[in-house]
This record gives structure tokens, sequence and C-alpha cells, in this order.
């Protein structure tokens, strides 16, 4: 975990510098939102570079596919210069631009075949998708065991309808009501979708747990031999 | 109350803690407080993650040509913007 935390904070930090370097060799991030509004190009470039990966991972999250996000991430920012004078400054430019982004993988998603309202029905998993119940089964917890990319996997490896809902209250910081608003359900479906991505993704990480546990034994076997 | 009514609750009261009959009953089942103190860890854990990648050079290529090519709405008046002025 002390590990996970100080990768975490080292790529924050990266990030930071990337973006610090942006804002003094160029422009201040609300001026070159300002004359992005006014339609200049550079200024566009500038905003294009301050936030394009948090929109690119957001749509590779939400998607599980490397072409779709790509795709998603020209619309998003096709949207956003189209859009841009509209933003009025009522929120913070990352969350109007976020919202705009999510707003876009949903389209997108809908079109595909995302319910606009029965989430419970359309969206369920099939049955071996579905989490294991877990009543009366204790098992070893995971605490102290999940590392980034094996989180980043299995997320990946979730049925649409658990991973999107998933990214957007875990990852991105939703809240239900947001979620329900943006993606025309009850709160409480939204509640419960959510449980059962955390219930899938909790059997697939003890999986991933269990094999990494197999080779380290046969590893040592192996070494003894 | 059963493991099977906690684990039912469980959806809408994970973030609240439930009644005090839910409360009760994570109190004295090791199965159910396993089960929580792992959803738990999973959103924890989910907080931390932060955007990996950046995208790749086309996507970039690809809104300049795009916005090149389609008729966008007009500019405000006083707009100094070019939007063929892209330096890449």
């Amino acid at each position: 975990m002390q590990r996970l935390c100080y990768l975490g904070a080292s790529i924050k930090v990266k990030a930071l510098t990337q973006t610090k370097k942006i804002l003094a060799t160029r422009v201040s991030e609300a001026e070159a939102i300002e004359r992005a509004k006014q339609g200049d190009a550079e200024s566009f470039e500038v905003v294009y570079g301050l936030h394009k990966r948090r929109v690119y991972s957001l749509c590779l999250r939400m998607t599980g596919n490397t072409a779709e996000a790509e795709d998603l991430t020209q619309e998003a920012f096709l949207q956003l210069y189209r859009k841009i004078a509209t933003f009025r400054g009522e929120s913070a430019f990352s969350t109007w631009l976020h919202r705009l982004a999510v707003n876009v993988v949903l389209m997108h998603l809908r079109k595909k075949g995302l319910p606009e309202v029965s989430l419970e029905e359309t969206m369920e998993p099939q049955q071996e998708d579905a989490p294991r119940k877990d009543i009366g089964a204790r098992d070893n917890v995971l605490a102290g065991s999940i590392d980034r990319v094996n989180l980043e996997r299995a997320i990946e490896s979730l049925p649409p309808g658990y991973r999107i809902i998933f990214v957007l209250h875990d990852i991105e910081g939703y809240e239900h009501n947001e979620i329900a608003e943006m993606m025309g359900c009850s709160i409480g479906n939204s509640k419960s979708q959510l449980h059962k991505a955390r219930m899938k993704l909790r059997d697939l990480l003890k999986v991933t747990r269990g094999e990494r546990a197999a080779r380290r034994g046969q590893g040592d076997r192996e070494t003894t031999r | 109350m059963t493991c099977a009514e906690f684990q039912a609750a469980l959806p809408f009261i994970i973030d609240s803690g439930g009644t005090a009959e839910h409360r009760a009953h994570l109190e004295s089942c090791p199965v159910c407080r396993d089960l929580v103190a792992d959803l738990k860890y999973i959103a924890e854990v989910a907080k931390l993650l932060v955007p990996m990648e950046d995208p790749p050079e086309r996507v970039w290529e690809s809104i300049q040509r795009g916005l090149e090519q389609e008729e966008l709405p007009a500019r405000p008046p006083g707009s100094k913007g070019r939007l063929l002025g892209f330096s890449r």
C-alpha cells in the first residue's frame, strides 16, 4: 500500500510538473481558456495539452478499448472547441470539460446499445460474469495486496455496465445522484451496480493473487530441486 | 440479522454504516466484516488511480483536421483566432 501511495504521488508530481512547464513557458490556463473562447488556435492547443491525459484516460477506462478511446478523445475536444465559448466559469474548467467528455462517452455507448434507463435488465452481465455471492464463506482479505497494474487490468475486464459505474464513482469521484442523472437510471440502481462491480473486482483480484501465489510456490519448488 | 440480509442491504448502507442492527451484525460476523473491508479497500485503491496515458500524437492531428474540415459556428465579434493556425 505504501508503495502504491508513493507511485500515485510520484505520478501526480510528474503530471503537475508537465502542467507547470506548459504554464511557465506559455500562458496560464485561465488565459488560454479565455483566448480559446475567442477562437485562438494556439491557446486551444495549450488547453488540449493540459487536459488530454485526463480526458484520454477517462475514455480508455470507460470503454476499455484504445481505438474507441482515441476517437472519443478527438470527439470530446472537437465538442470542446464548439462549446468553449459557453463556459462561464461557474464550475472549475476541468470539471466542466470532464463532464463534457463523460457525456461524449455515454452518448457513444448508448449508440452501441447501452440502454437509456433500464441498466438492470440490459446491462446485467451474463451469469458467468456475475460476481459470486459471499454468504457464509470466509476467505483471505485483500488488504495490502492490490497494486495499480492488477487493479487496472481487473477494471478493464469488468462487464461494460459495471465498469462504467465503477469508473465514474470510485475513480472519477462522481456521486450516485450525478451518475443516475447522466445514465438515466435511479440512484438505487447506481448503488447496486457499483456494489456488483466491486464484488466482481474482488473476485478477479483474488484470482490474480491466487495465481501469483501459485507461481511463487512453483518457483520455490524449482529452486529447491 | 443473517449474512444474507446484511449483504442484500450492503449496496445501500456501505457508506452510511446502516442501522444499529446492521452495525451489530457487522461487529459479530467475520465473513461480512472481511467482505466490507475488501470492498472499501478496493474503493480506496481506485481513488489513487491517476490518469496514466497521454493520447498518441495522431489524436491531436485528427482534431486539427476535424477543426479545419468542419464548418464551425461563427466566432464572436473581435475574434482573433485562425483555425488553420495550429502550430504542429
